[in-house]
């Protein structure tokens, strides 16, 4: 008790110069939280889509290109295909919002065959089957902004030259935020067909299930074996795989902002080691007094050590709190960008973001404290004595 | 025959500054008394913060032996000396040298973190020593907030609250003015003379060195003289 006294009135001597070093631990790990809890997000995507067994099927050319919707028909016949969709990506504008969430035209019919772990009411389901300019929305979306059944939704396309006048006819649930709406694939293509759009009948890419996970490769080659010769060959994968191309196109990204973190660390450790150098050589007749009066080395090196980790760990909790905060604020504002809300990221986070402080305090403390610890107390005591 | 509690055989301290190796005591011989009051005089550089420090086991001798409380002090490691002057020696500083982040309560009871005695013994301990300076109405004063006379006298608290065998003191008013350094020499004679402490004082003062029982004086790392209490003096061969 009384050496954590001791220690938290030395964090207080300098209390302009302690403050200082707590924000810039703490405005960075806030930093590092908000990138790292959207590495996460995308991780989590990835690691969600390795235990479905769902495939997709897209152009060779990859998004560049697309796949007529006599494709989807071609798919669903393949051996061991339980169910297949088209999904178009739209790229909704909702009012002044560019990218409100993700809009996809689909096939309701066949929708929730594709995708059976999410669940919406029957009624609902029906309601959108029956309405072709119905649409359906993740609750997180509906919640967020308060939408419900019946709610209209004027969405205008960046692709396309219609825009689109939706009602909401369901909400549906799944494991997962995904921060979309579905609407029919027919109400898009008419009205394409109305505005002379010259590339109609676009299924975009085709989801399908499989029957069970091992027949996903047998799948996967039939499908591109069956449009290998046709005017448009597909590649198929699996949608772990489609997940870890998204991921691969981040990849640089990545690695530069977990590299930006790590320097962003290696940085602070130096700022949080100049402070306390500074502080210890303001105390060198301090220490030496206490090895005077019996402090051994190791109880020096743990009163600087303490220090050094204390100042941390005070930057590593404001810096998790803010960080959880923008996250929170993140995944409100862009979800599309951080799905993950903040009850599904914060014990993971909060514990790497603490677990950095503590490193921090020791890597910055470790040098002063030996310094401290090594000290001649004749020496010490003859700075002022 | 009392057995000496410091013990100072043929001792010699060098140093080295680059390549070049400085003595500052030679040949030091030296033996004090349980309850024996101390001081040790002499021009600057003349050796005697040296031999302070090497009887209160801040420092090992070049040669020779310096035993203190039955310890050879110049065969212990600096882990043994550490604890070994947690139990025996009691420090008094010139700059007084208190922790400015700690209260004076807190100041005297640092020394008694590094023992296994009970919240309630620490309390009694660090009570009683504030007691004895004449501080106990200033438990909870900061070094700041307290005089030069105040400040040494926490440290002397501070100094006696392990009942330590030793009590050493490097110009222990050298800061202070003529009254405070009169008030703080009273209360060390009377820790000599009622308490029975062993006090080896390093002082510049011929006033404060007047209130020891025995004053060496030191010239160029070696003894010169020695004055008794009865005033008697000794020339050192």
């Amino acid at each position: 008790m009384y050496t954590l006294k001791y220690v938290w009135r030395n964090v207080r001597r300098n209390s302009v110069r302690s403050l200082l070093t707590v924000l810039s631990v703490g405005f960075s790990l806030a930093l590092m939280t908000v990138l790292y809890g959207f590495l996460a997000s995308t991780d989590t995507y990835r690691q969600e889509a390795s235990l479905s067994n769902r495939i997709v099927v897209m152009n060779i050319q990859g998004f560049a290109g697309s796949l007529p919707i006599s494709a989807v028909d071609d798919v669903r016949r393949t051996k061991s295909v339980a169910a297949a969709v088209p999904l178009a990506w739209y790229g909704g504008a909702y009012q002044d919002e560019r990218m409100p969430f993700a809009t996809f035209a689909t096939d309701p019919a066949a929708f929730f065959d594709v995708w059976p772990d999410y669940t919406i009411p029957q009624e609902q389901l029906k309601a959108w089957q029956n309405n072709r300019q119905g649409c359906i929305i993740d609750r997180r979306i509906a919640e967020r902004r308060g939408w419900s059944i019946g709610t209209r939704i004027p969405l205008k396309s960046s692709i396309y030259p219609f825009p689109l006048d939706l009602e909401i006819s369901g909400i549906f649930d799944s494991p997962k935020n995904t921060d979309s709406l579905y609407f029919h694939w027919d109400y898009l293509n008419e009205g394409l067909r109305q505005v002379s759009f010259p590339e109609l009948d676009n299924a975009g890419t085709v989801f399908a299930r499989v029957e069970s996970k091992d027949d996903m490769t047998g799948v996967i080659k039939a499908v591109d074996d069956r449009f290998g010769s046709s005017d448009t060959p597909t590649r198929s994968q699996t949608e772990a795989a489609f997940a870890k191309m998204f991921a691969d196109m981040l990849g640089n990204v990545q690695v530069l902002i977990r590299n930006i973190g790590l320097a962003v660390v290696f940085s602070l450790s130096l700022v949080t080691a100049n402070a306390m150098a500074m502080a210890m050589r303001e105390r060198v007749t301090e220490i030496a007094v206490l090895k005077a009066i019996g402090f051994s080395r190791g109880r020096v090196l743990l009163l600087v050590l303490g220090e050094a980790f204390l100042i941390s760990m005070l930057g590593g909790v404001v810096g998790v709190a803010v960080g959880c905060v923008f996250l929170q604020a993140m995944n409100q504002a862009i979800p599309q960008f951080f799905p993950l809300a903040l009850n599904e990221l914060a014990g993971l986070w909060m514990t790497y973001g603490l677990i950095a402080a503590a490193f921090l305090g020791i890597v910055s403390g470790i040098v002063p404290a030996l310094q401290a610890a090594r000290l001649s107390v004749i020496n010490g005591l003859r700075r002022i004595a | 025959m009392t057995e000496s509690i410091v013990q100072v055989i043929n001792v010699s301290r060098e140093f080295r500054r680059d390549q070049i190796t400085i003595p500052v005591l030679a040949g030091m011989n030296l033996s004090v008394d349980p309850g024996g009051y101390l001081a040790l005089m002499g021009p600057s550089g003349s050796g005697k913060t040296t031999l302070l420090n090497l009887i209160a086991g801040l420092d090992r001798p070049t040669s020779g032996s310096v035993i203190v409380c039955g310890q050879d002090l110049g065969r212990s490691s600096e882990t043994e000396l550490a604890k070994w002057r947690s139990r025996h020696v009691g420090f008094i500083f010139q700059m007084y040298n208190l922790i400015p982040v700690l209260t004076a309560w807190e100041n005297v009871e640092l020394p008694l973190t590094l023992t296994s005695l009970s919240r309630r013994e620490r309390d009694e301990h660090v009570r009683t020593a504030l007691q004895v300076v004449g501080l106990g109405d200033r438990m909870d004063h900061y070094p700041r907030q307290l005089s030069g006379g105040q400040e040494q006298r926490v440290a002397i608290a501070r100094a006696i609250v392990t009942d330590p065998d030793l009590i050493v003191a490097d110009e222990p008013t050298g800061d202070l003015d003529a009254k405070s350094a009169s008030e703080i020499l009273d209360l060390m004679q009377r820790l000599n003379q009622e308490f029975q402490k062993t006090i080896i004082m390093v002082t510049h003062d011929p006033h404060a060195a007047a209130r020891a029982s025995r004053t060496l004086h030191l010239e160029k790392g070696v003894l010169v003289s020695e004055v008794s209490s009865d005033r008697t003096q000794k020339v050192a061969p």
